[in-house]
């Protein structure tokens, strides 16, 4: 079924502060890097169309404050997100430990309706460093223990598998929608009585 | 001017970038310092709302510039002296809104990084948008523009209604550089409108809710909800496809939409238009009707409307029809060519009548090439065929009294226009509004010249809103106005029993003013049974 329709996903990047959650979403979206670090305070906002299997999406993607001190939008961010993407610097065992407690906020804030099968993407960002402190096998341990959360290990810096990273975070954010039931069902029929109509909340006083 | 952290999407063109995060370091941006923000706080206890102004002191002093607003927004877990909004020093953040406000900006030219707009250059000149997304930040619809491309807008407006609602409060306007912004948020809907015309904010937000009303008209409220309840993040564009065209048509009514007519004030003044009719006419069709309708049950209004008028209406003993839903049904018809060769059978709901539920609506015009549109609607969804043998004998007897070709006859009179201004004698009155206060119904005269020209009638329609808002204003409503302008002489009049809104030419005097408008209210009582109804008959 060649569905044409328009699709928009609405995608949120987690992470400690400074593990790269601004540039890789940059790299993805307009393929730059910067060195320069600059924090982000509240939120800020990319979108990019994507062609996922032949049908185009775009994709919203809330990129967030990882400093706590900077988070201020709280549920807003998370209500109604398609995919989440939990970002860890792998130079950084603290951000990699952290990841439990992204996934965790995200799940209380976000209240998905099926959390277990909520689709997450792990990334390990910085691949390019030569002082690497999490290894790969301890990073897919953890994703697969979590009902095999895809893993990427990405560079923001040197575009290194963001464009793959993203595709799949498409890719899987689609397959949940097209989970849905189309909704189609008729309410039940109007049920008249004379009062009803005669309401107070009505006392607007305008009928024809 | 100070730099801003707005990355410009050099590489990719089909892609946006937008921020609202700002460099500490800048200064403030000064031309951003016009901005009043006045949220509703709506207290459940015994559904009053109240507003109150956050930032409105008569001083001045307290108006938040733009950027506050939007720096609150950002910057609410600041630790203290970082989140210090209320002073001046704060400003040092204030670019933060730079994008929002730019984003946001109808009428300034937008520096490159900004191309929100730049899919659609017509985008820009537009005087009203109006916006519709989830609360999830999702778009749903844009009265212009294509939403999938100004998906980063939909997520700056989710952000600013979510952090006013986490201090438990409600955004409901802004005023920012000419431009009015107008927040509604309703079954998990969020509805902005964004505005230059000359419409209130109150004018504002019942095209807001014109707009609920539709979506609740195509889906019910039921539905709605249930689909949030299970899924915040429905792309609800799924469901609403085909419907566009009827939410457009309902928010393009006034001269934003380039329109010179008078559908517009009954709009403004939630009233529907009534066809002019002999009353005897008008009487032998509602019990053309009423013999055929009464003996059908579960049948509820039969409506018959020609040329988005009133004709007449019947109904269920003990229910009435809300003009609000009459309205969604006579926009309905307007945008519905389709409907016109054929017998149809749709559901509707009418959000003030049930908004759980349809209506099923047997809809078809009396005869080829009429403008008469009959609906009769029902609870029960398998009524079709018992409605349509109905309609059959109602399109008979109404042939057989010659009630079609008054109808055609009068829908001729209104479209040649100037008969009904000319026989009341009054040469220096140029147009009117007249609604009894009895009723949902307005009398609007024909737009002669000089209305018949665009831009002139944007200033008759700014002259009535501003009129309408005066007289209507909930905190110090006004019984008489009476104003020379520069082109015409305005009057406005509250009374017991109407309200009278007429313009004249511009040279007319006090003391003659009053004569005419004697002499226009005696021709309206006179005519009164033409122009309006004063009850609907039930089955």
């Amino acid at each position: 079924m060649a569905t044409r329709k328009k699709s928009l996903l609405k995608v949120i990047i987690l992470g400690d502060s400074s593990v790269g959650k601004t540039s890789l979403m940059n790299q993805y979206v307009s393929k730059r890097f910067s060195n320069q670090y600059k924090a982000t305070i509240g939120a800020d906002f990319c979108t990019k169309e994507v062609v996922v299997d032949d049908r185009v999406v775009t994709m919203q993607i809330w990129d967030t404050a990882g400093q706590e001190r900077f988070q201020s939008l709280g549920v807003a961010f998370y209500r109604g997100a398609d995919c989440c993407v939990l970002v860890y610097d792998v130079t950084s065992p603290n951000s990699f430990k952290n990841l439990d407690s992204w996934r965790d906020e995200f799940l209380i804030q976000a209240s998905p309706r099926d959390p277990e099968h909520f689709p997450f993407v792990v990334l390990g960002n910085k691949v390019d460093m030569d002082n690497r402190q999490v290894s790969t096998r301890r990073a897919q341990q953890w994703c697969q223990s979590k009902n095999d959360i895809p893993y990427f290990e990405t560079s923001a810096k040197e575009g290194i598998n963001v464009e793959l990273a993203f595709q799949t975070i498409a890719k899987n954010a689609l397959a949940q929608e097209a989970e849905v039931e189309l909704y189609n069902e008729f309410p039940d029929q109007i049920r008249l009585n004379a009062d009803r109509n005669n309401r107070p909340g009505n006392a607007d006083n305008c009928q024809c | 001017m100070s730099e801003v952290n707005w990355d410009p999407p050099t590489a990719s063109s089909n892609s946006t970038n937008s921020t609202i995060y700002f460099d500490a370091e800048n200064e403030a941006d000064s031309d951003q310092a016009e901005v009043s923000c006045s949220t509703t706080v709506t207290d459940n206890f015994n559904g009053h709302e109240t507003t109150k102004n956050l930032t409105a002191d008569d001083d001045g002093t307290h108006f938040m510039p733009m950027a506050s607003v939007c720096k609150t927004m950002t910057a609410t877990t600041l630790t203290d002296e970082e989140a210090s909004v209320d002073k001046p020093q704060s400003a040092t953040t204030a670019s933060s809104s730079r994008p929002l406000a730019k984003a946001l900006d109808l009428h300034e030219s937008v520096d490159t990084e900004v191309n929100i707009m730049s899919h659609d250059p017509t985008w820009k000149g537009q005087k009203k948008h109006i916006f519709i997304l989830s609360e999830a930040g999702k778009p749903i619809y844009s009265l212009h523009g294509n939403e999938d491309k100004l998906a980063i807008l939909f997520g700056i407006i989710q952000a600013l209604v979510s952090f006013v609602e986490n201090s438990q409060d409600v955004i409901t306007s802004i005023k920012a550089r000419g431009i009015q912004f107008v927040f509604m948020v309703k079954s998990n809907l969020i509805f902005v409108a964004a505005s230059r015309t000359h419409l209130s904010v109150a004018q504002l937000q019942m095209q807001l809710n014109d707009a609920h009303n539709q979506i609740i008209s195509t889906l019910t409220y039921s539905q709605l909800t249930k689909i949030f309840n299970q899924r915040k993040n429905f792309d609800l564009r799924r469901l609403l496809e085909g419907s566009e065209r009827l939410i457009n048509n309902l928010l393009l009514n006034d001269s934003s939409g380039k329109k010179i007519s008078n559908n517009v004030f009954a709009f403004l003044t939630n009233s529907i238009r009534i066809l002019p009719l002999q009353s005897s006419v008008r009487t032998s069709i509602s019990q053309a009707i009423k013999e055929n309708c009464s003996k059908i049950k579960n049948l509820v209004f039969a409506i018959l409307l020609a040329q988005n008028r009133l004709v007449s209406l019947v109904q269920m003993k003990k229910y009435s029809i809300h003009p609000a839903d009459l309205r969604l049904i006579v926009n309905l018809i307007e945008c519905s060519e389709s409907f016109k060769p054929s017998e149809n059978w749709t559901p509707i709901c009418l959000p003030k009548f049930d908004m759980n539920g349809y209506l099923h609506a047997h809809v078809s015009y009396l005869e080829e090439n009429s403008p008469a549109c009959l609906l009769l609607l029902s609870v029960d969804r398998d009524a079709f065929f018992v409605l349509s043998e109905a309609k059959q004998a109602i399109t008979e007897k109404l042939k057989r009294s010659q009630c079609i070709e008054a109808i055609n006859e009068a829908v001729m009179q209104t479209t040649r226009g100037k008969q009904q201004l000319n026989s009341i004698g009054i040469p220096e009155l140029r147009h009117f509004l007249y609604k009894p206060k009895s009723a949902a119904q307005i009398l609007c005269s024909e737009i002669v010249a000089p209305y018949t020209n665009l831009l002139d009638f944007e200033r008759l329609e700014s002259l009535y809103c501003d009129l309408l808002e005066r007289i209507r204003n909930s905190k110090r409503p006004l019984k008489l106005i009476l104003e020379t302008r520069s082109n015409e002489v305005a009057l406005a009049w509250s009374t017991e029993y109407y309200e009278l809104f007429v313009v004249f030419d511009p040279l007319t005097q006090k003391s003659s003013v009053t004569k005419d408008v004697d002499k226009l209210i005696k021709w309206i009582e006179k005519e009164y049974d033409t122009y309006f109804i004063r009850t609907h008959p039930t089955f």
